[in-house]
C-alpha cells in the first residue's frame, strides 16, 4: 500500500476553508455578472426602444426630427428591411474615439416615407458599473474570507490544542522509562474521553510489557539450574569408566548444546537488565584502548586478522560492562561472518567506531539486522541477540548504529556522544 | 579435605558429591537454609560451596554469619544469577570465589583447589604432583627444579590439568575453562589440540607423559 502523504490538521482546514471560499467567490462573481449584464443589457435596450418609439412618434405627427449621431440617425431608405440589435463600435466626434454602442436599427413606413430609424446607446457606462460590481463582490468576499480564515484558525488551535499537547505526550512515551504521560483535559467530550482511553491503554500496554519482561527473566533464571543439573550429571557420566568413545562424543557434543542455552540465557537476561536500567554508572571509557584489548585477546584464540586504525583515542560516556558487550558483540558478529576472507578491520576516530568485514553480497533483508533472533545465514554458532544486544546499548545511550554494504565490505558504524 | 555442599537441588548437590569425593574429599550437604546453618556453626569446613538461592533463605546470609565468626573457611557461592551485582554482594561479604550456574564440575573442582592453595599456603601457592612443582604466584612450573617455559595459556592448562587429575577433560570443558565465553565463536576446538600439544610436548621433554587422550576426543591428567 502506498502511503499517502500526510497534512497538518489545521493546514488542511485552512486548505478546505480558502479553497472553498476561493469557488465561492468566483461562482458568485460569474454569476452576479452575467445577471447584471442581463439586467442592464434589457434597462439598455428597453431604453433604445422607448426612443426609437418617440422618434416615430415624432416623425408621424409630422414633426422635424433632427438626426444626433451617433446617438439618433434617421434615413430615408427605398425598402424596409428586419430590425436589427447589435453591438457596434463607431467613431463618437464628441469624446473622439471611437466607442462601443449598443445599436438598434429599425426600418419604418410613415406616411408613405420609409425610414431607416437608428438609435444608439453608449455601452461603456453599463460596462463600468458592471465592473465596479463584480470588483466590489470579489473584495467583499476576499475581506470577509480573510477574516473569517483568521478568527476559524485561532479559533482551531485553540480547540484542538488539548489533542496536539496530548499527542506530544504519546510520542514521548517509551515503554522502558515508568515517567507517567501527562496528559491535558478538556471541556470537549471527545478528546477527554481520548484521554482516557489514552491513559487505560498505555497503562495496559505497560503493564503486559511489565510481565512479559518479568517472565522473560523468569523463563531464563529458572532454566539455569536444570542446565546446571545436566551439565554436571554430563561431567560424572564421562568420567565414568563404562563408556566407549562414541557415547563420549556424544554427551560432548550434549555439553556444547548447553553451553548454547547458557549463552542464550546470559544475552536474554542482559537485553532485560538493559531494559530495566539496571545500567545506570556512566563513566568516560576509551573505546580505543579496550578495542587494543579486545583484538590481544582475540589473538588467543588464533584470531589474528584484526587491524585498528585509530588517530587519536575515542571516549564514550557510558557503562564500562556494556561498553566491553558492545565491542565484543561487534568483533564477535564480524568474525562469524568472516569464513570466507579473513580480514577484519576497525576504524575509530573522534566519536565514530567502523567494523569492517568481506562479504559476497549485502544482506538480504539488512533492516531485520537488529531484530531479536534474526540470522541472515543459519549458523549454529549464532545466538541471534548479539547485535539485537548491540542496538539496546546504542538505543539506551542515544549513540547512533548504522549498517551499510559497499565493496564487498559489511561495515556497522556506531558514533558516540 | 571435608567440604560442605549447600544446595537444595538434590540432583545437582549429589552430582556434585560424586565429582568430589573421588578425590577421597570428604563431602557433607546441607539441602535448605536452617540445615546450612546448623552445619556451618557447628562443624569445621576447608571449603563450603553455597548456593545463593536456597529454598528457604538467602545464602548471603549464611555467608555474613561465616564472616562474623572469623571462621577460616572458603567459600564458593553458587547462583542461578549472572549478575554483577550479585557477584561483587558476594564477593564484598567475603566470598572467595562465585561460580554461575550451569559450570562444569571441573570448573568448580579447580575453583575449590585455588581456594585451597591460598587459604593453605598463603604466600607460596604451590602445587605438586609428583616431580612437578607449580607456583601460581609467580606462574611458573618446575620439573624436578628446573623451570618450564609455558606460555600463558599453556601454564592455565596444566593447573586446571593437575586440578583435575585423573578426570576426563573434554574439549569443551577445557575451551570454556581457557576462554570463558568467547569459547563460542570458535568454529572448531583444533587449534586446543595446538595448545595441549605444546603443553605435552614440553612435558614429556622433560619425561612427564602425564596428559593421556581418554576416549579418542578427551584428556586426562594421569601418573604412570
Amino acid at each position: 500500500m502506498k502511503l499517502k502523504k500526510k497534512t497538518r490538521l489545521i493546514k488542511k482546514t485552512s486548505k478546505t476553508f480558502l479553497l472553498t471560499g476561493l469557488v465561492l467567490a468566483v461562482l458568485s462573481s460569474i454569476a452576479l455578472y452575467f445577471y447584471t449584464k442581463g439586467l442592464l443589457q434589457d434597462q439598455e435596450e428597453e431604453s433604445l426602444y422607448s426612443t426609437e418609439a418617440r422618434v416615430v412618434n415624432a416623425l408621424k405627427n409630422d414633426q422635424t426630427v433632427l438626426s444626433f449621431p451617433p446617438v439618433t440617425e434617421i434615413k430615408k431608405v427605398q425598402h424596409i428591411r428586419p430590425e436589427i440589435l447589435k453591438d457596434t463600435i463607431i467613431y463618437d466626434p464628441s469624446q473622439d474615439e471611437m466607442e462601443e454602442f449598443r445599436e438598434l436599427s429599425t426600418y419604418k413606413k410613415i406616411n408613405g416615407q420609409t425610414y431607416q430609424i437608428t438609435v444608439r446607446y453608449l455601452v461603456v457606462e453599463s460596462k463600468d458599473i458592471l465592473i465596479a460590481i463584480v470588483f466590489s463582490n470579489i473584495a467583499i468576499f476576499v475581506l470577509a474570507f480573510l477574516f473569517l480564515f483568521y478568527f476559524n484558525t485561532t479559533k482551531n488551535i485553540k480547540l484542538w490544542s488539548p489533542f496536539f499537547k496530548n499527542l506530544e505526550q504519546m510520542k514521548k512515551f517509551s515503554l522502558s522509562s515508568n515517567e507517567e504521560l501527562q496528559l491535558v483535559d478538556s471541556d470537549v467530550l471527545e478528546f477527554s474521553e481520548l484521554k482516557e482511553e489514552i491513559l487505560l491503554l498505555t497503562s495496559k500496554v505497560r503493564n503486559d510489557y511489565e510481565k512479559l519482561k518479568q517472565f522473560t527473566e523468569d523463563v531464563s533464571h529458572e532454566m539455569q539450574t536444570p542446565l546446571a543439573i545436566i551439565q554436571a550429571k554430563i561431567d560424572n557420566i564421562i568420567n565414568d569408566h563404562s563408556i566407549n568413545d562414541k557415547q563420549f562424543s556424544q554427551v560432548s557434543s550434549i555439553q556444547k548444546d548447553i553451553q548454547r542455552l547458557k549463552h542464550l540465557n546470559h544475552r536474554i537476561t542482559l537485553l532485560t537488565k538493559i531494559d530495566n536500567n539496571q545500567f545506570i554508572r556512566v563513566e568516560e571509557v576509551n573505546i580505543t584502548k579496550l578495542l587494543e584489548e579486545k583484538i590481544e585477546n582475540f589473538k588467543e584464540l588464533e584470531i589474528d586478522y584484526i587491524s585498528l586504525s585509530s588517530k587519536n583515542d575515542l571516549i564514550a560516556s557510558m557503562d564500562v560492562y556494556l561498553a566491553d558487550i558492545l565491542i565484543n558483540n561487534l568483533i564477535s558478529n564480524a568474525i562469524k561472518h568472516s569464513s570466507q576472507e579473513k580480514n577484519i578491520s576497525i576504524i575509530s576516530e573522534n566519536k565514530t567506531l567502523i567494523i569492517s568485514n568481506y562479504g559476497q553480497k549485502a544482506l538480504q533483508h539488512p533492516e531485520m539486522l537488529f531484530l531479536r533472533f534474526y540470522r541472515e545465514v543459519n549458523s549454529m554458532q549464532s545466538s541471534g541477540l548479539g547485535l539485537a544486544i548491540v542496538k539496546k546499548i546504542c538505543d539506551l545511550y542515544n549513540f547512533d548504529l548504522s549498517y551499510n554494504f559497499s565493496e564487498n565490505q559489511h561495515s556497522f558504524t556506531v558514533v558516540f556522544k | 579435605m571435608k567440604y560442605l555442599i549447600a544446595e537444595d537441588e538434590i540432583d545437582l548437590q549429589q552430582s556434585i558429591v560424586t565429582y568430589l569425593e573421588r578425590d577421597g574429599n570428604l563431602c557433607e550437604v546441607a539441602s535448605n537454609f536452617d540445615d546450612a546453618s546448623e552445619k556451618v556453626a557447628l562443624y569445621d569446613y576447608d571449603v563450603i560451596i553455597l548456593d545463593i538461592n536456597l529454598i528457604s533463605g538467602s545464602g548471603l546470609e549464611i555467608l555474613k554469619a561465616i564472616k562474623k565468626e572469623k571462621k577460616n573457611v572458603g567459600v564458593i557461592i553458587i547462583s542461578a544469577n549472572n549478575s554483577l551485582k550479585d557477584k561483587l554482594e558476594g564477593l564484598d561479604l567475603g566470598a572467595d570465589d562465585y561460580i554461575t550456574k550451569p559450570f562444569h564440575l571441573a570448573e568448580l573442582n579447580a575453583r575449590i583447589n585455588a581456594v585451597l592453595r591460598r587459604g593453605k599456603y598463603g604466600g607460596d601457592e604451590l602445587i605438586e604432583f609428583n616431580e612437578l612443582k607449580i607456583d601460581t604466584r609467580s606462574r611458573t612450573a618446575y620439573m624436578d627444579g628446573n623451570a618450564l617455559a609455558l606460555t600463558k595459556k599453556e601454564f592455565d592448562l596444566l593447573v586446571f590439568f593437575v586440578s583435575n587429575k585423573g578426570r576426563v577433560l573434554s574439549k569443551e570443558i577445557i575451551a570454556e575453562h581457557l576462554w570463558g565465553d568467547d569459547s563460542d565463536l570458535l568454529d572448531n576446538f583444533d587449534f586446543i589440540y595446538v595448545h595441549i600439544n605444546n603443553l605435552r610436548k614440553k612435558l614429556t621433554s622433560e619425561g612427564a607423559k602425564y596428559i593421556k587422550t581418554a576416549y579418542g576426543s578427551g584428556y586426562k591428567f594421569i601418573a604412570d
